[in-house]
């Protein structure tokens, strides 16, 4: 991750305001920063979100494309995570930002292995031989700390927003099986985000632990834990980052907050996703310039 | 394994056959299952461990699971790095490509190296904690865990592998790390079984791995994943997986102290006979 250097009576300060639920930009331990989320920016996708939280921006681009199921799961579709770190800093070109890219995209592979996350069945066309590949690509724009949650959040928007076209599978009596696209643009399929969870990353400061750190609090918190809450506040996963470790106390507390704020994070985002829709064609695309 | 472009290596893909006796093999698993005693959910299998068996490593340790994981590790002490700062820790995770139950996995497989990669993470963030890494400035010490067999709770054991076979090389080290696994099947009410077997983290709803220094009773790593439900349910888990780490522990400090004992007696032997 970009690294920020701090000095030991900066890293002090940002300790002993956290104490306090006094954040360095006002905020308190468990307020997000100012988000936007925008959905639709990219025309050659199924669907797309930019997300810009505080000093983070995420753009995520979901394709879907028809593939062969698993062989595992014959009657299910699947989706398939690429993240791209290297437009963000020079440190991070090349092997380093293919190493946090890979553990970004480890990570929402884990959220999203909860089977009912996502509706797979929907995306069944033949079993066994066709079914309906979603790939989310992640592009890491600008990192200003607290990634997860606003890649989490731009991955959730993008998947409301995706349109999947139908299709119609046509058998001849030799048994060959064609794929027919409907000819109206606008008959397609979308997917149920109800159970999509979002990522919650609650770092430890000191004492306390807050939500949604800047790149400065990261420096300061020893170990966090990503934490992946439903609508409905039910936990999908969960995993421990950084080299400190933690007290279990902590993490009961820290799973209590980040459900908490996790399901007032999935009504704030609903009630946007609902207005944008609600708004259509007539709405403003604000894009890559406001 | 280096691979041999002389040879033909057969076709590029190929499948078990156990695949499509599937649907008839899974009946007669589920007709067992129904008929034997379900098994006590806080008990703690078998485990075995020993350190300091190879030769060649400066540590290293074996651990078997009593449900067949089967993990050998070995640590090499500081050596001299390039980089200014603090030590690194660097860890490596491999199985052998007969260590699953199902299909043969090629050994350059890019799916195969993705999922080593992620456990070798793992172990690392499990590991970071418990090292004193602030006494090697400029220094790299590492950890190499090969995966002989899965039987379930594969990263679990090599956390303690790990641990084992650092402390055996005599890295100083806060406390030893002891990982432990639990799964929850998918059945509505289930409860969470400690240490499950392969087929029971196959079909389980949801799974985590917990590492915990048990004398300083601090979490160094926690990892899970699936449909677990509201808080309260995986703190449960959690409690229960930190007993079964403190229940682990005696286990691992005799075999540090055998293996240290052992040493000291072939010191000795080694320097009458000279």
């Amino acid at each position: 991750m970009a690294a920020v250097v701090l000095s030991e009576a900066e890293k002090l300060y940002i300790v002993h305001g956290v104490q306090e639920d006094l954040r360095v930009d006002g905020r308190g331990c468990e307020d997000y920063r100012c988000a936007e989320v925008e959905t639709d920016v990219v025309s050659n996708t199924s669907g797309s979100a930019r997300v810009k939280l505080g000093e983070t921006d995420i753009l995520v681009g979901i394709k879907a494309e028809m593939g062969t199921p698993k062989l595992e799961k014959p009657d299910e579709g699947y989706l398939e995570f690429f993240v791209d770190c290297s437009s963000n800093s020079p440190e991070l070109e090349g092997r380093g930002g293919e190493e946090l890219g890979t553990d970004i995209a480890n990570t929402l592979y884990r959220v999203f292995s909860c089977e009912n996350s996502v509706d797979l069945k929907s995306l069944c066309i033949n079993p066994k031989e066709h079914c309906w590949v979603l790939y989310v690509d992640v592009l890491l724009l600008e990192c200003g700390g607290n990634i997860f949650d606003a890649i989490s959040i731009a991955v959730k928007a993008a998947l409301f927003n995706t349109r999947i076209p139908k299709v119609r599978v046509l058998e001849d009596e030799e048994g060959t099986k064609e794929i027919e696209l409907s000819d109206d643009p606008y008959d397609c399929i979308r997917l149920n985000i109800d159970e999509v969870p979002c990522v919650v990353t609650l770092s430890k400061i000191g004492y306390r632990h807050v939500v949604d750190a800047t790149l400065q609090e990261e420096a300061c918190s020893l170990a966090s834990l990503l934490i992946s809450v439903t609508s409905k506040g039910a936990i999908t996963s969960m995993k421990k980052v950084g080299k400190g470790s933690l007290d279990p106390e902590s993490i009961f507390e820290m799973m209590e907050t980040g459900q908490r704020v996790g399901k007032s994070l999935h009504i704030a985002l609903q009630k946007i996703l609902d207005e944008e829709e609600n708004l259509g064609t007539s709405r403003p695309k604000v894009g890559f310039l406001g | 394994m280096p691979l041999d472009h002389r040879r033909l290596r057969g076709p590029e893909e190929s499948q078990p056959p156990a695949l499509w006796a599937a649907a008839a093999a899974e009946d007669e698993e589920d007709g067992e299952g129904a008929g034997a005693v379900p098994r006590d959910p806080c008990a703690l299998r078998p485990l075995f461990a020993r350190a300091g068996l190879l030769s060649q490593a400066q540590g290293s340790a074996y651990v078997e699971l009593g449900s067949g994981t089967k993990v050998l590790c070995a640590a090499w002490g500081p050596r001299e790095a390039a980089e200014p700062g603090p030590g690194r820790l660097l860890c490596e995770f491999r199985r052998a490509p007969f260590a699953g139950r199902g299909a043969r996995s090629r050994p350059g497989a890019a799916a195969e190296r993705e999922a080593e990669r992620e456990a070798a993470a793992a172990l690392r963030e499990a590991l970071e904690p418990a090292v004193r890494l602030g006494r090697y400035p400029r220094a790299r010490l590492a950890v190499s865990a090969l995966l002989l067999q899965d039987g379930g709770s594969a990263l679990a054991a090599a956390v303690s592998a790990a641990a084992l076979a650092l402390a055996d090389a005599g890295v100083e080290m806060y406390d030893l790390a002891v990982g432990c696994a639990l799964c929850r099947p998918a059945a509505p009410a289930a409860a969470w079984m400690l240490q499950p077997a392969e087929p029971e983290e196959r079909r389980a709803a949801a799974r985590l791995t917990l590492a915990l220094l048990p004398a300083l009773n601090q979490v160094s790593a926690v990892l899970g994943g699936g449909r677990g439900g509201p808080p309260e349910d995986w703190a449960q888990a959690l409690r229960l997986g930190l007993d079964g780490c403190h229940r682990q522990y005696p286990v691992l400090r005799q075999s540090l102290l055998r293996a240290a004992q052992r040493r000291d007696a072939a010191a000795a032997a080694a320097a009458t006979s000279a």
